[in-house]
């Protein structure tokens, strides 16, 4: 379903931007609805399989080490330097934790035949210039030659990975998984609180209801009852007779309901249980930390 | 009674803008200082990388020892030069960046000829060296361009009435930020 929606989506997106040169502002950042999507692929250049695979271990990354990538593989950018758009993506978002600038853009420009790892401020001890160079060398230079746009990736960022896993003072963000958890329990409180005061309501009602006037107890039953419809009105007339099961007083309640409105509670429903789902299967969109870039990291050309 | 109290408020009110304004100017001035020292700490970086990169390309080039030797010498005498954030003066800051201007073209004079070396090229020492010295320039770049900004605000805040009254009387100056100079401040072309 997800994956239908967001083939959709990118189907929609490379039919108004075919082969588009991306400057910072117009390139689609998936992160921001989804926080389980690093990569940003608007011209299709990875494959599905790659993307999934690259979105796992950038995922991991974050949670484990703190350090938030966007990858971005495109056909062409707004001035064919990478290096400059990276840095101008990362002062746009501020990507990375704040406390620790553990910010990676990793841009691949295909049409321009460049490509840029750029590491924030925090990550140019575990990520070197020198190692951006080599890991670019040996890891993605030959893939890009042959064309091979999934393979230099996936190989890229595996490498980054080992050297970012190899540093453990850079530290995962402790709130990454309870964030998620918490917006569903409080979103688990919120529907339950709503449950429990139309269930207070109703039985508040009841209770309105079974007040014997009389003896001044609860005790009235509804013992018949019979409905009326007025269809010009739209009005249901319930004629219900209660008699108290104390003193045998009897009293009649006329209530009106309108003629919809049992298919109207059905809809809501319908919405309500449709919005739950939506939610418990979908993804909250992330969120940028802040980190700022000093322009560490390696580019190259092939 | 009533004109003495007002006199009072007003006075009170204007003590507490001035300290706020004089606060404001040293934060102000501090982060330029601060700025002023990551501009320092990366052009330290570059000539940190220089030795090496020598050393390396002197191993396949040994004969271009002019260059190099351009290079080592531009050098020297781009780190004698510190300035102190406090005499951050114009004159000064020209200096400075005329010396390191000189390393850049240096440094892009011997980049040029390590292309006629297709050994030095291929070598991965020297590819790696190249990367981080590309890495440096793009450094000092923004480097200089956080420092211009810091400048640029403090500029403003000591300019704007009524701070400027508060910065005259504390003796807050104007600061001079970077100039964008044609060629010479030019990083090296490092081409792949």
């Amino acid at each position: 379903m997800k994956r239908t929606l967001s083939f959709l989506l990118t189907l929609l997106v490379t039919a108004f931007a075919f082969a588009a040169t991306y400057t910072v502002d117009n390139l689609p950042i998936p992160y921001l609805q989804d926080r389980t999507q690093y990569v940003s692929n608007p011209d299709n250049l990875l494959s599905q399989t790659t993307v999934d695979s690259l979105n796992l271990w950038l995922g991991q990354m974050e949670r484990e080490h703190g350090v938030q990538t966007v990858l971005a593989v495109v056909e062409r950018i707004e001035g064919g330097e990478t290096y400059d758009f990276c840095m101008a993506l990362g002062r746009k978002y501020g990507i990375g934790r704040k406390e620790q600038n553990s910010g990676l853009i990793i841009l691949l420009s295909t049409g321009d035949r460049a490509y840029t790892i750029l590491t924030g401020r925090g990550l140019e001890g575990t990520l070197p210039d020198a190692i951006c160079k080599r890991i670019e060398n040996y890891q993605m230079l030959p893939a890009l030659r042959d064309g091979n746009w999934d393979e230099a990736m996936l190989n890229a960022v595996r490498a980054i990975t080992k050297y970012v896993d190899g540093d453990d003072s850079l530290v995962g963000s402790s709130d990454f998984d309870d964030d998620d958890t918490g917006a569903l329990i409080g979103f688990l409180v919120c529907m339950l609180l709503g449950l429990g005061i139309i269930a207070f309501a109703i039985w508040l009602d009841q209770r309105k209801k079974s007040y014997c006037p009389s003896c001044k107890q609860y005790k009235m039953k509804k013992i018949s009852g019979y409905t009326t419809t007025n269809r010009r009105l739209g009005l249901r007339t319930h004629h219900d007779t209660y008699r108290c099961s104390n003193c045998y007083f009897t009293k009649e309640l006329h209530w009106d309901e309108g003629i919809n409105t049992g298919n109207m509670g059905g809809a809501a429903g319908g919405a309500l249980g449709g919005s739950f789902f939506g939610r418990g299967g979908g993804s909250f969109g992330g969120s940028f930390g802040g980190g700022s870039f000093g322009g560490g990291g390696a580019s190259g050309r092939f | 009674m009533k004109t003495i109290k007002s006199i009072l408020l007003a006075l009170v009110a204007t003590l507490g803008l001035t300290s706020c304004t004089y606060n404001k100017l040293v934060e102000q001035e501090e982060i330029v200082a601060q700025k002023w020292a990551d501009v320092q700490t990366q052009y330290q970086r570059r000539a940190d990388l220089i030795p090496n990169l020598v050393n390396t390309v002197k191993g396949y080039a040994a004969h271009e020892s002019e260059t190099l030797q351009a290079v080592v010498e531009a050098r020297t005498k781009a780190t004698q030069i510190t300035v102190d954030p406090e005499n951050l003066t114009p004159e000064k800051l020209a200096e400075y960046q005329a010396a390191q201007g000189e390393v850049s073209q240096a440094l892009g004079r011997l980049l040029a000829i390590t292309e006629n070396y297709p050994d030095l090229k291929a070598n991965e020492q020297f590819s790696e060296l190249q990367a981080q010295l590309e890495g440096t320039e793009n450094r000092i770049a923004e480097s200089r361009r956080i420092f211009n900004e810091a400048v640029q605000t403090y500029n403003t805040s000591v300019r704007k009435f009524p701070n400027n009254i508060w910065a005259m009387i504390f003796g807050f100056e104007k600061k001079t930020p970077f100039a964008a100079e044609a060629g010479a401040e030019k990083a090296p072309e490092v081409k792949f």
